[in-house]
């Protein structure tokens, strides 16, 4: 029963941060129509902002966290004007130059950090106690974090013009052009806040996972498994997959091991494309 | 002329979806362009709202060219088109696709006096504010997208084929709403393939057949045309 509620707690933190991940990518696929492949680098880019500004120089863990969501943000806005608005015609040109990026990303990492591990000392040991479960503060931190910033982003997309915007654009872009809806700005947009909400998930886990320049691989397979779950283009669907795929994931790992866990993950995928191949909370093909 | 067509030609690859189109919108009443499937109505109004490139031709609006401007200028100078087949924003609600119609305004109070003045005329919109907007019928789609069309307080309004695929008693619905705006002088250009309809509303009328004007005049001289009757009125 114990082992139970402390896999429980375990997944609610896997599922937060990942929600963050896989929420930011179908938000970009869905305004841009393109498959951001180097979106787990970006992930990789918050953790190394936190090695850096935290590890190295002694900012304030928090100051160097929000530091890691407005770099990524802006990387992502980078991103959009160098790779994805030149080829808005060709999703999958995007798709392809994504690879190309994720490699320099990768790269570029190596140079300045090396290939081995980060160090991040975590900012505080201490650890509560939730009806006997043990959550430490960092991981706490970590569902907090997520929670508030989907709570924001969900505010940010229902009451907002610039929110419905957003919406309408992913939903029919050039309907959304005719009432004065300008993509490229709708596409800046999306990217920053996709870009950054990945880029705070790095950054907040950094202390957590021991940040290697290669740790987008194993974040961009799983945020796949989830967005197709969830129904490429909705972002409910994203949360509630990660949320779903997290607590599956996390249990299989405890109770048999991490490899059978990424097969159930797969294989959980495999059957709701086969029972609804538009995922569970796709929208049918649009005309 | 509010709008004017010179000359303007389309091309979807090698072929020309428009050849040397001239028309004009004088600043009231209702203009309606009729044709067969593929003659190049909608094409037109895609071009009109930048949707579609010019190979050659102008377009101009209040006296200032507007072609090769992003669609989202030519909203802004007030042009707004309600495009083939509504297109609203099936996972908005009802109030959110009318807002978005009213992007590009900013004064609150004027966007919630549209939205009253929206919401009077079609009062079934009202009732199903917080619905989604794929949940509605067809006609009540099409005001949906007319709806939106009117919260960006236009200039002008393009109608595409708003007739399409609805019954005759909201077709009759249509044509009162079309009257109606072009009475609160908002010059209205309404594609139809329903030349009845088009020609009894409107005061002028063209004919496109294969992406040039094949005639042109006062809508009830065509209505009493021999070639538009045999062609486009069933006999």
């Amino acid at each position: 029963m114990d082992l139970l509620w402390q896999t429980a707690v375990n997944a609610m933190y896997a599922a937060s941060y990942m929600s963050l991940i896989a929420v930011g990518l179908v938000m970009i696929f869905g305004v841009m129509g393109v498959i951001n492949f180097a979106h787990g680098e970006l992930y990789m880019l918050g953790a190394y902002c936190v090695v850096f500004l935290y590890a190295q120089e002694n900012f304030p863990f928090l100051l160097a966290a929000a530091a890691g969501l407005v770099f990524v943000g802006l990387v992502g806005l980078f991103m959009e004007r160098a790779m994805f608005r030149p080829l808005r015609d060709n999703p999958l040109s995007g798709l392809i130059a994504s690879i190309g990026f994720l490699l320099i990303l990768q790269t570029l990492v190596v140079l300045g950090f090396g290939r081995r591990m980060g160090h991040v000392p975590p900012p505080t040991q201490e650890k509560l106690e939730v009806f006997g479960a043990v959550l430490t503060h960092q991981r706490l931190l970590v569902i907090v974090a997520a929670i508030l910033l989907l709570a924001a982003l969900w505010a940010f997309l229902k009451r907002t013009r610039f929110g419905w915007a957003l919406r309408a654009c992913a939903q029919d872009a050039e309907a959304a052009a005719l009432q004065g809806i300008s993509m490229t700005q709708t596409a800046r947009i999306a990217m920053f806040i996709g870009a950054g909400l990945a880029g705070i998930a790095g950054a907040l886990t950094a202390p957590l996972v021991s940040p290697t320049p290669y740790i987008g691989h194993s974040v961009i397979v799983t945020a796949f498994i989830i967005i197709i779950v969830g129904g490429i283009g909705s972002l409910e669907g994203a949360v509630i997959a990660a949320v779903l795929y997290a607590f599956v994931h996390t249990f299989v790992t405890t109770f048999f091991d991490g490899v059978i866990a990424n097969i159930v993950g797969l294989a959980l995928m495999l059957a709701v494309l086969v029972v609804r191949p538009t995922g569970l909370f796709g929208a049918k093909e649009r005309a | 002329m509010l709008l004017e067509l010179r000359d303007i030609e389309v091309r979807y690859q090698k072929v020309a979806a428009l050849k040397g189109v001239s028309m004009a919108v004088p600043a009231g009443g209702i203009v309606t362009i009729i044709g067969a499937n593929g003659a190049g109505k909608t094409t037109t109004l895609r071009a009109i709202s930048g949707l579609e490139r010019l190979t050659r031709g102008e377009i101009r609006f209040d006296d200032a060219r507007i072609d090769g401007l992003a669609p989202e200028e030519i909203v802004r100078r007030g042009i707004a088109h309600v495009p083939e087949g509504r297109r609203v924003f099936p996972d908005l609600t009802v109030e959110e696709n009318l807002r978005t119609g009213a992007f590009l305004r900013r004064d609150k109070a004027e966007i919630r006096a549209s939205l009253a003045d929206v919401f009077d005329r079609f009062p079934r919109l009202a009732q199903r504010r917080r619905q989604w907007a794929r949940s509605m019928s067809g006609g009540e789609q099409q005001m949906l997208a007319i709806g939106r069309a009117l919260m960006s307080a236009p200039r002008v309004l393009l109608l595409d084929e708003p007739s399409m695929g609805l019954s005759p008693v909201m077709v009759q619905e249509i044509a009162r709403i079309v009257t109606d705006i072009s009475g609160r002088g908002i010059p209205v250009v309404l594609v139809e393939q329903n030349a009845e309809m088009a020609l009894l509303l409107a005061q002028y009328a063209y004919v496109l057949e294969t992406g040039s004007v094949a005639l042109e005049g006062p809508a009830n001289d065509l209505h009493e045309d021999d070639h538009v009757r045999r062609a486009y009125l069933g006999g």
